[in-house]
């Protein structure tokens, strides 16, 4: 890849502030839908804070997919979640995850 | 322009009940659609099982070139690893998808392996998907919101709902508890008419279908609530409760069908299939306690240590997942689900290492099927096993090598077990209901023969039929054909059955090549809650 490239393909790349409002957006709709009262920001937790089941976050992992148009390892997320002491995955962290995940490809494109 | 065809699916409906229903006046209206049409045993494909199924209505080819086989699915065919199939799988075109591709408008709702939903034109709500993620499975993006803003309607009640399905599971060992959940299966189908009159009123499309799944699920639990003489004296109160109620759940959906129809008018095609019939089982066959004792099959006593007992669904979960209790330097055939009865062969790689060598394959299959053809009851002495399909007979296509190296029909109509157990075949407290091969075919509308019984057709013959009524060009690739005896004499010729080149594959996950996992392996929990619900776990 050229360096004229590699520019172009990391300002294709939705900035951080662009995920994260994203992902704000798809919890804090789906929050409403649970009559779910409180806010929600980059600490709060899927599974403590909103009541995620497994399900519920490999749903969410899959629309974050189609929205984006390129699969993630969500699976590999999740399973190394489910290994922490504290069984958790913040908001936070899912837009880290997402970021990573952009940023990665677009270094190998 | 109005809804040009109407798909009704009946989850494992079948005549031997709908025609009893009829006769006993439960549902007057099918039985005047069915006068007024065509009718036909269904017969689907192997196994009777309903992601495959419905995969093959709606897409008019076998397994074994869509590449849905089960509700579990390996990475690969050398894989262990197992996840829950998703629309990713199915690699051929859909009738939604040819539909929509042809400038149709298209309204699917609650069919399996539709999530993620398909961008077609016109509106999909996927089935098998919980009802806190709702939102995000439905198609277009702005539909969920249109469906909240619905007098009565209840996402909870309408998709899966992980604590609903746990109160169901549970309920199943207790009396108390079938009443509420039968009428939850009343109230569920009538929010799926709610959206679906409402998708028809303001936005018809010319292809519309909903899938209807309380059938299968009330046959499943309550076989012996539903498949009884009318005067049958139950011997409790709940149990007559439990009868009174089953009846009333086909009533509503009497009603609810009459209803349908009257919306989409009599211009309308009306088309009602079924992805499998019903009928009753009363025992479970331990298939891999039976392979443990042929010698075929070696459990890790280390992982089967760890189990805990009060965990069974969570340890089905996780056989399901990886299938890590077994010995895989030992195991040479395997079933890895509870729902496909299908038994995997583990191929070798003919250096000494474990599996079957490629050399042995076939004289270790045929060994494997006559064993298991030879099995008999203990109790009664009678076959475990009517039939046995190859992988060659049942999937044939470029996915036969995800297939299961045999599928198993048992004489009892019912399922296998994949758990350890010390015995062969276990009763089951009561008769419950299992797939059985012969579902519901039912049509209705302009061109269509009145009061004809076409005898059997294929489930593969549903999607030509639909993209026919459509006025759209059958892809010759299909495997079913337009049943052109269900239509009179002249229409045909006045609207001749158009061949369309094969269509191109979906942008396909090849055999070898593993489709992005749309669901998990984190799934289980509330999915194997269903189907343990459905009597595929224990």
């Amino acid at each position: 890849m050229t360096k004229v490239e590699s520019q172009e393909s990391e300002a294709m790349r939705p900035p951080r502030e662009e995920i994260e409002a994203y992902v704000m957006k798809v919890l804090q709709e789906l929050a409403r839908d649970w009559e779910y009262s409180g806010e929600v920001g980059e600490t709060t937790g899927l599974f403590r804070d909103l009541g995620f089941e497994s399900l519920d976050a490999v749903v969410l992992g899959t629309a974050i997919q189609e929205h984006y148009d390129r699969p993630m390892p969500f699976a590999e997320l999740l399973a190394d979640v489910g290994q922490r002491e504290v069984r958790e995955l913040t908001v936070g962290e899912l837009v880290r995850f997402v970021e990573a995940q952009l940023a990665a490809e677009a270094q190998e494109a | 322009m109005g809804v040009k065809v109407l798909l009704v699916g009946l989850d494992g409906a079948t005549f031997s009940v709908l025609d009893p229903m009829v006769a006993r006046g439960v549902m007057p209206f099918l039985g005047r659609l069915l006068a007024g049409g065509v009718r036909a045993n269904l017969r689907t494909i192997v196994p009777p099982l309903t992601p495959p199924a419905w995969t093959s209505l709606s897409t008019g080819r076998t397994p074994g070139h869509h590449g849905v086989f089960d509700f579990f699915r390996m990475d690969s065919p050398e894989s262990r690893h197992i996840r829950f199939s998703s629309s990713h799988d199915v690699a051929v075109p859909t009738v939604w998808d040819t539909a929509s591709a042809a400038g149709l408008r298209v309204t699917a709702l609650n069919f399996p392996l539709m999530f993620p939903a398909p961008k077609v034109a016109g509106h999909v709500v996927p089935g098998w998907v919980p009802w806190r993620q709702l939102r995000l499975a439905c198609h277009p993006a702005d539909l969920f919101d249109r469906l909240k803003a619905l007098p009565g309607f209840e996402p909870r009640e309408l998709a899966m709902d992980i604590k609903l399905e746990e109160r169901a599971t549970e309920g199943c060992s207790n009396a108390e508890e079938y009443a509420p959940w039968i009428e939850l299966h009343i109230r569920r189908e009538a929010n799926w008419f709610s959206v679906f009159r409402h998708l028809v009123e303001t936005e018809p499309s010319e292809l519309t279908a909903v899938l209807f799944d309380g059938v299968d699920k009330l046959q499943h639990l309550c076989w012996r609530f539903i498949d009884c003489d009318p005067g049958t004296a139950w011997a409790s109160e709940w149990e007559r409760r439990a009868h009174e109620l089953c009846l009333e759940y086909f009533r509503h959906l009497d009603g609810i069908l009459e209803r349908m129809c009257a919306l989409v008018g009599p211009e309308a095609s009306v088309v009602i299939a079924s992805d499998h019939g019903f009928g009753p089982t009363r025992q479970v066959f331990h298939v891999n306690a039976w392979l443990e004792r042929r010698g075929y099959l070696a459990w890790s006593k280390e992982q089967l240590e760890k189990q805990d007992p009060a965990g069974a669904l969570l340890g089905v979960g996780q056989v399901a997942r990886h299938t890590f209790l077994m010995d895989w330097t030992r195991t040479r055939a395997f079933a890895t689900t509870p729902t496909s009865n299908g038994v995997f062969i583990v191929r070798g790689d003919g250096n000494g290492g474990p599996g079957v060598p490629e050399s042995e394959y076939r004289a270790f299959r045929d060994r494997l099927a006559s064993e298991l053809l030879a099995e008999r009851d203990p109790a009664t002495g009678e076959p475990l096993v009517s039939r046995i399909y190859t992988r060659e007979e049942a999937f044939s296509g470029p996915f036969m090598s995800m297939a299961p190296d045999l599928t198993l029909s048992l004489a009892d109509g019912g399922l296998v077990s994949i758990l350890p157990s010390e015995h062969l075949v276990s009763p089951r407290p009561a008769v419950a209901g299992s797939h059985r091969p012969l579902g519901v075919f039912a049509a209705a509308g302009p061109g269509v023969r009145r009061g004809a019984d076409l005898g059997e057709i294929s489930i593969l013959d549903v999607a030509p039929l639909l993209l026919y009524g459509l006025g759209l060009p059958v892809p010759e690739d299909l495997e079913g054909r337009v049943p052109e005896d269900a239509f009179e004499p002249g229409s045909l010729a006045r609207r001749p059955i158009e061949v369309a080149k094969a269509s191109a594959p979906a942008g396909p996950p090849r055999a070898d090549e593993a489709a992005p996992p749309a669901f998990g392996e984190a799934e289980e929990e509330a999915v194997l809650k269903r189907l343990q619900e459905l009597g595929y776990v224990e």
